[in-house]
């Protein structure tokens, strides 16, 4: 089922068009990871759907509710951190729990208690806000979108100030989430961080969305390299084709599909060479972003 | 809804703002009181150098009689002020039997020469001052009979023996009453006041075609004798205003400025800093309609906004109590109505609630347009300032009507927002009906509202 679906996004300020027709789905355990240069319309995008601002044209349904018509009952189930997480400085980290919870109906203490061990706060939540660190306060805006039990959650750069411990953790929390059937939408700069856990991609550009696919589906589109270690290259030069290539003198690479590769190893072995090493070359959603993007540096 | 009141409190009691402008209330309620309780020290008397005089009177060549004249003036200011510093407590009573006694002993003694005369009227202030001592009230109430009488004798104008009717009468409740003559005594201070005031009520009474000033002041010496003959019937101190009662009375014009200042406070930070610290998104994205939101927030500072009042006046009362004592708080509090010419008898709390109410839709409106203003500029310091300096410009226009008679100002809302005049008895001060200023002040507000519900409904969270 479809949790979020965004359709023909249109968002003008002035005359300058912001977004143009953007449109994607997250269904229900998927993750997206949505990526774009500063300025792309990333954050808009993410106000548009939690109704933060005014959409021009377009539609915009959650949990199969349009935003325009059914705003309270379609955001009833979003879990969100939009920019930064901004809480209130003057209140502890568990009065701010308690205030953003207040504002649902029935969310018992032990969910705060248990949402603030998740997070692993337990120990400085009834600190104020104002004496947390930038990764604390991540923490805690984590926290606030999980309270109401959210069937989507969207986080805008939630890894901003997480060591990468925290970053661990997010990521495994993220991937239990998604397992229970939420659908997520992630914007990150660290595109090596998403694509290790992510089920899709959006690219967006200037307010357009430039691709969107599943995430195998987009490392499928190039062959596979293999990096293979030998005693001295120069011994097989002659098994190479033209898109292979020797780095050095114990290093190459060779592009071959899973089925070939095994076949030029055992080949490479009956002629006496030895592999040290094979390792298998994994195209990055850098790479495809930037093939993509072409080549615009992200942010 | 409630919920989000109830959030909308949480949040404005723990800031610190809140907290400090409370602490400074405090300390300036502290200072107010004592600033009221000092009146009793205030001395409505001149000062006089009497070492001055003295030096004045060894230059003087007494064989002149300009000089003489001056010497004996001197010696009389002198022995008067002696006894002033002696009988501290009773300088009305020594101006009052004492000066002429004074005076002729230095006329006998040193112009005329008589001292048989002198020595008589020096055994007479000795006589006086121990009559004070002793407290001897009947003497002095018979000397001011006798002497009244003698001047109603001697009076053919009907105006005037009205008028020495009048003391007499008063003259005759001292005497039964058997009333102290100190200065701190309010029933001494009622009569003295009456005394005072009573000739220049009958020459107004008795005028046929008063000027409107002579209205005006006519109006005043009325209110002025009916708050004292009310003192002296009921027994009850309504003179004195470094009282309890008197600070109460005047809450609103007192501590105005700080009910100005919380309300400015709240309204001014309540949607901007939401908006500034970018909390809004969190607050927009629960489930509740914009409008929603935004009604919450006014509804709650439309609720403080008596509730903060109500603290004030009680933590005042406390304040006052422990600076000024709370014994005054059962004295009334008595308004003058110009209309009825009479005088209004209303408990000290009646009146101060009856205060309130009637300048409440001053600071609601004021609320409703820092709220206004906070929620178009998200600027919570020009929010505070434009309020600030609209209330100033209103209080200009307001005077401006006044003067000049100004009526397109009739449909401004400073004209409208202060019902204070009802309680008070008095006129509309701009000649508008109470209909007429409810219609233009609910209209102002609704239109206010408007916009801004209207904006904010509209209003793109932008990018921080």
């Amino acid at each position: 089922m479809n949790i979020l679906k965004v359709e023909n996004l249109t968002k003008k300020i002035g005359s300058k068009t912001i977004l143009n027709k953007v449109g994607f789905e997250i269904n229900e355990g998927e993750i997206l990871a949505f990526i774009g240069p500063n300025g792309a319309g990333k954050t808009t995008t993410i106000k548009c759907i939690l109704g933060l601002q005014k959409i021009n044209d377009g539609y915009i349904s959650i949990n199969g509710y349009d935003i325009k018509k059914d705003f309270i009952k379609a955001i009833e189930y979003v879990g969100c951190i939009v920019e930064s997480p901004d809480v209130y400085m003057y209140l502890s980290g568990y009065e701010n729990l308690k205030l953003q919870a207040s504002l649902y109906k029935n969310i018992p203490k032990e969910n705060i208690d248990n949402i603030v061990n998740l997070v692993g706060l337990d120990k400085r939540i009834h600190d104020k806000v104002s004496k947390y660190s930038l990764g604390m306060k991540q923490r805690l805006g984590i926290a606030i979108a999980l309270l109401n039990s959210p069937k989507l959650l969207i986080l805008d750069e939630p890894t901003n100030g997480l060591d990468p411990e925290g970053i661990k953790e997010l990521r495994d929390l993220l991937k239990k989430l998604a397992k229970e059937g939420i659908g997520i939408l992630i914007s990150s700069h660290n595109l090596s961080e998403l694509e290790s856990f992510c089920n899709k991609v959006c690219i967006i550009q200037n307010g357009k969305i430039i691709e969107e696919n599943s995430i195998n589906n987009i490392k499928t589109l190039k062959e596979n390299k293999y990096k293979i270690k030998v005693s001295n290259t120069k011994k097989i030069t002659k098994y190479l084709t033209k898109e292979d290539q020797i780095i050095d003198d114990n290093y190459f690479i060779v592009i071959k599909d899973e089925d070939s590769i095994a076949e030029f190893i055992k080949k490479l072995v009956l002629k006496d060479i030895l592999i040290y090493e094979v390792t298998k070359e994994t195209i990055s959603l850098e790479e495809i972003y930037i093939n993509k993007a072409g080549g615009n540096k992200i942010d | 809804m409630i919920k989000l009141i109830k959030a909308e409190f949480k949040k404005i009691f723990h800031k610190k703002s809140f907290l400090i402008v409370t602490l400074i209330f405090i300390g300036f309620a502290f200072l107010t009181n004592f600033l009221y309780k000092s009146e009793i020290m205030e001395e409505t008397y001149t000062y006089v150098d009497i070492d001055e005089l003295k030096e004045e009177n060894k230059t003087l060549n007494l064989n002149l009689p300009e000089d003489l004249n001056t010497y004996v003036n001197n010696l009389t200011t002198i022995e008067i002020e002696n006894l002033k510093s002696d009988f501290k407590d009773y300088k009305e009573l020594i101006i009052k039997y004492c000066s002429d006694i004074i005076y002729n002993s230095y006329e006998a003694k040193y112009i005329s020469k008589d001292l048989a005369k002198y020595d008589n009227y020096q055994q007479e202030l000795n006589n006086i001052k121990t009559k004070i001592t002793n407290q001897d009230w009947d003497y002095f109430t018979n000397i001011n009979h006798d002497n009244l009488i003698d001047s109603l004798n001697n009076s053919n104008d009907s105006n005037d023996k009205e008028y020495l009717n009048a003391l007499i009468k008063l003259n005759e409740y001292r005497k039964t009453k058997n009333i102290d003559y100190n200065d701190h005594n309010y029933l001494n201070k009622a009569i003295n006041n009456l005394e005072t005031n009573l000739l220049e009520y009958f020459n107004l009474k008795n005028i046929s075609n008063r000027t409107s000033d002579e209205e005006e002041e006519f109006d005043n010496i009325k209110s002025i004798i009916l708050i004292n003959e009310y003192a002296l019937t009921h027994e009850v101190n309504t003179l004195s205003h470094s009282n309890l009662n008197s600070v109460l009375s005047n809450f609103t014009s007192e501590f105005g400025l700080f009910i100005l200042i919380y309300v400015i406070m709240l309204a001014g930070t309540s949607v901007s800093e939401e908006f500034n610290k970018g909390t809004i998104k969190y607050l927009l994205t629960k489930p509740y309609k914009r409008s929603t939101i935004l009604l919450s927030k006014l509804l709650s500072i439309l609720i403080l906004i008596p509730i903060i009042i109500l603290a004030m006046v009680l933590i005042e009362i406390l304040i006052g109590g422990i600076v000024l004592g709370f014994n005054s708080l059962n004295v009334p509090d008595l308004i003058y109505n110009n209309v009825t010419n009479s005088l209004v008898v209303r408990s000290i709390f009646s009146g101060l609630f009856l205060n309130i109410i009637s300048v409440l839709p001053i600071y609601i409106f004021i609320g409703i347009v820092t709220f206004f203003l906070s929620t178009i500029t998200m600027s919570t310091s020009a929010a505070i300032t434009i309020t600030f300096l609209f209330y100033l410009i209103s209080n200009v226009i307001s005077n401006l009507a006044t003067i000049y008679h100004l009526s397109i100002f009739k449909y401004y809302i400073s004209l409208n927002w202060d019902f204070s005049y009802l309680v008070n008895y008095v006129p509309n001060p701009f000649n508008l009906t109470l209909t007429w200023s409810l219609i233009v002040y609910f209209i102002t507000t609704l239109i206010i509202l408007c916009l801004t519900f209207i904006y904010f409904a509209k209003k793109d969270v932008k990018n921080i």
